[in-house]
């Protein structure tokens, strides 16, 4: 007969109690872990998804996902012409706050190279890509667009033709996209309000930021040198891409790097704290887990120490009072396991950002909760067996 | 006939070191049990019994002396108790003041569990151990756990529990003290009863004077020593 599984039948209770509890750390771990992951793969989506062999941005910059890049917005035609480059597209992003409904949210407005590229590579969930050169986006769903919504970006009237799904900057704002020179003009816009803003400052405070209209024209060409962050190279399938990088670099006013180097930099430098925090506040998790399996084991069999004092008297081999406290170790762990990814499914996709719970991570975990398992019971069965049978009778 | 003893104690004594004093719980005691006897150990508090049949049952090992269970030399002074645990498992059966049952098993696997940790396959552990118990009168009672059973029916799944493995020594401390005088006679007769089957041989330890008439022979033990043995009933087998 199996002691372990008759005390828990025995007291279901509290072993559905204690396994809960373990299963609450053990969610608490996965999230944590799956945080990261989220972030991580959050960060590198647009970067892999965008499909650019190389991007060429802002010299002696490592642009513009982990520091800034802006270059002028006829670098295109530059880099067209290098032998071996088959496509280019202009590439920036703005964070901007969109109204529609008398509500605002902050959106991570990213350029689309209209008509050349018609955000074609963007997986939709519903409506099509862009048809027009102006005033159409596509926004993901965490935004909370419907189709059809339309929205205030700046001063213009926006359609929303498309809508995507788990599109978000590092930070999980949704990104919304829309063709390059409506980006230009927005962030033409906001630049110009800013200095006249700048400058009004200084006159008076009271002055509201919405009408600064008819000023607008002529702060306009006063700033006409408005910026981008990078563009993005297509190799032609023969070229030697080597050799596209050298030509680009001996211009002197760019760097390129590939999307691995963006993929790296983020990585590497972006989200290197990041990473390193949510691995310690993982670790400290875990120790906490251990300990409180430990005491947990230790204390169920500081409670059957009678009845393992008896056991002995009878003559029971150690195998059965370690066989005992070793396979209700495992149990706690397997039951806290199995409640812990239950939870985990089950709230973890509520949550504002993306949890991704990787199969890799959770071996490693049930690893973990198995090893410290294990040094329960090592805990229990050293307790276990220094008690002497004659403390039955005590 | 003169058949081997079930249990035989030479000279057995026990020291307890107690500050810086010396307790003799146990001084030059010997004595023997025979196969088919019921035997009382007497006493007032704190003059051995239980020391006597700690060493008996191979569960302290004596300061000097010997013990011979079945004319087996088995514990020598500060012998290694550990190893004899299989030797217990196979040769001796006990009972207590309480019962302790565990608590997380029903009468029968109580009862089983004693078989199965000496290698009898569960169904076969399980059979017997009910037939046990239906001797016992606990039929009835075999599937419930030890808290829905009164003190006298747990009293009895504890003996059901010392007899399983056929023992030839039983050993009992007090095992009528929680238990009122019909219920207490009861256990000494089930003693006694086993004793006459299985030619077993029985120790009972006991402060009870209701149940000295049941017994084959006494022993009356005095800070450590026995004083003198009562022979009330002149017979054996
Ligand atoms: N582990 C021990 N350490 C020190 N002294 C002990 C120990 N065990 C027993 N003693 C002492 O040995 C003596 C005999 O104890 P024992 O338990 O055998 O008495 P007893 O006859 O069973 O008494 P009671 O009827 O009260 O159960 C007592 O004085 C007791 O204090
Ligand atoms: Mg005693």
């Amino acid at each position: 007969m199996n002691l372990a599984i008759k005390d828990i039948r025995y007291s279901l209770g509290r072993f559905l109690l204690t396994a809960a509890g373990v299963g609450f750390l053990i969610t608490a771990s996965i999230g944590m872990v799956g945080l990261y992951r989220g972030i991580v793969a959050d960060a590198l989506l647009l970067i892999e998804q965008i499909g650019a062999d190389l991007w060429v941005v802002q010299g002696g910059h490592s642009g513009p996902f982990s520091e800034s890049s802006a270059i002028s917005t006829d670098m295109d035609r530059r880099v067209a012409g290098v032998v071996g480059v088959a496509a280019v597209r202009r590439f920036t992003q703005t964070s901007q706050q969109v109204s529609f409904n008398d509500r605002s949210v902050r959106a991570t407005i990213t350029a689309i190279d209209f008509p050349s590229d018609t955000g074609d590579w963007i997986n939709l969930t519903a409506g099509r890509h862009l048809r027009n050169g102006h005033y159409e986006v596509i926004a993901n769903d965490n935004l909370s667009l419907a189709l059809g919504t339309s929205i205030t970006v700046g001063r213009d009237q926006y359609h929303v033709v498309g809508l995507t799904s788990g599109m978000v900057d590092m930070g999980g704002d949704g990104l919304m996209f829309m063709s390059v020179n409506d980006v230009i003009t927005i962030m033409k816009r906001r630049t110009n309000e800013e200095i006249l803003l700048a400058r009004k400052s200084d006159l008076a405070s009271g002055l509201a930021t919405g009408n600064s209209d008819s000023n607008g024209g002529s702060v306009d060409g006063a700033l006409d040198n408005q910026k981008i962050a990078a563009v993005l190279v297509t190799l032609s399938p023969a070229a030697d891409e080597q050799a596209v990088r050298e030509a680009l670099l001996a211009w002197g006013d760019v760097n390129v790097m590939s999307g691995q180097d963006q993929k790296d930099l983020l990585l590497n430098q972006r989200l290197l704290r990041l990473r390193i925090q949510i691995l310690a506040f993982t670790g400290v998790l875990l120790v906490v887990m251990a300990i409180v399996i430990s005491l947990i084991i230790y204390m169920l069999t500081i409670e059957k120490l009678h009845q393992i004092a008896m056991l002995k008297l009878i003559g029971a081999r150690n195998s059965v009072v370690i066989n005992m406290i070793v396979q209700q170790a495992f149990l706690i762990g397997a039951g806290g396991f199995a409640f812990g990814i239950g939870l985990a499914r089950l709230i973890f996709p509520h949550f504002p950002r993306r949890v991704v719970m990787d199969l890799h991570d959770l071996g490693l975990l049930a690893m973990t909760v198995a090893i410290i398992c294990a040094f329960a019971s090592l805990m229990g069965i050293s307790r276990a067996l220094n008690v002497r049978a004659q403390e039955v009778l005590s | 006939m003169t058949a081997t003893p079930v249990l035989s104690i030479r000279n057995a004594s026990r020291h307890y070191q107690s500050g810086d004093s010396i307790v003799k719980a146990l001084d030059d005691v010997s004595m023997d049990i025979m196969p088919g006897e019921v035997v009382g150990i007497l006493g007032p508090s704190g003059s051995g019994k239980s020391t006597l049949l700690l060493i008996a049952g191979l569960l302290e090992p004596p300061t000097l002396g010997e013990v011979y269970i079945g004319g087996k030399r088995v514990s020598y002074p500060d012998a290694m108790l550990e190893g004899l645990r299989s030797f217990r498992r196979h040769n001796i059966g006990f009972v207590f003041q309480k019962a302790n049952l565990i608590p997380f098993l029903t009468a029968l696997e109580n009862v089983a569990l004693a078989l199965e940790i000496d290698d009898v396959s569960p169904r076969d552990a399980r059979d017997y151990a009910r037939w046990l118990l239906g001797s016992l009168d606990l039929a009835h009672r075999r599937d419930n756990l030890p808290k829905q059973l009164s003190g006298g029916e747990q009293q009895r799944v504890a003996v059901a529990r010392a007899l399983a493995n056929d023992p030839r020594l039983i050993l009992a401390d007090e095992p009528t003290a929680a238990l009122d005088g019909e219920r207490g006679k009861q256990v000494i007769r089930l003693f006694r009863q086993i004793a006459t089957e299985a030619d077993a041989g029985v120790a009972v330890v006991t402060h009870d004077p209701r149940v000295l008439s049941l017994f084959d022979r006494s022993y009356e033990l005095r800070d450590g020593r026995i004083v003198k043995g009562h022979h009330p009933r002149q017979e054996s087998t």
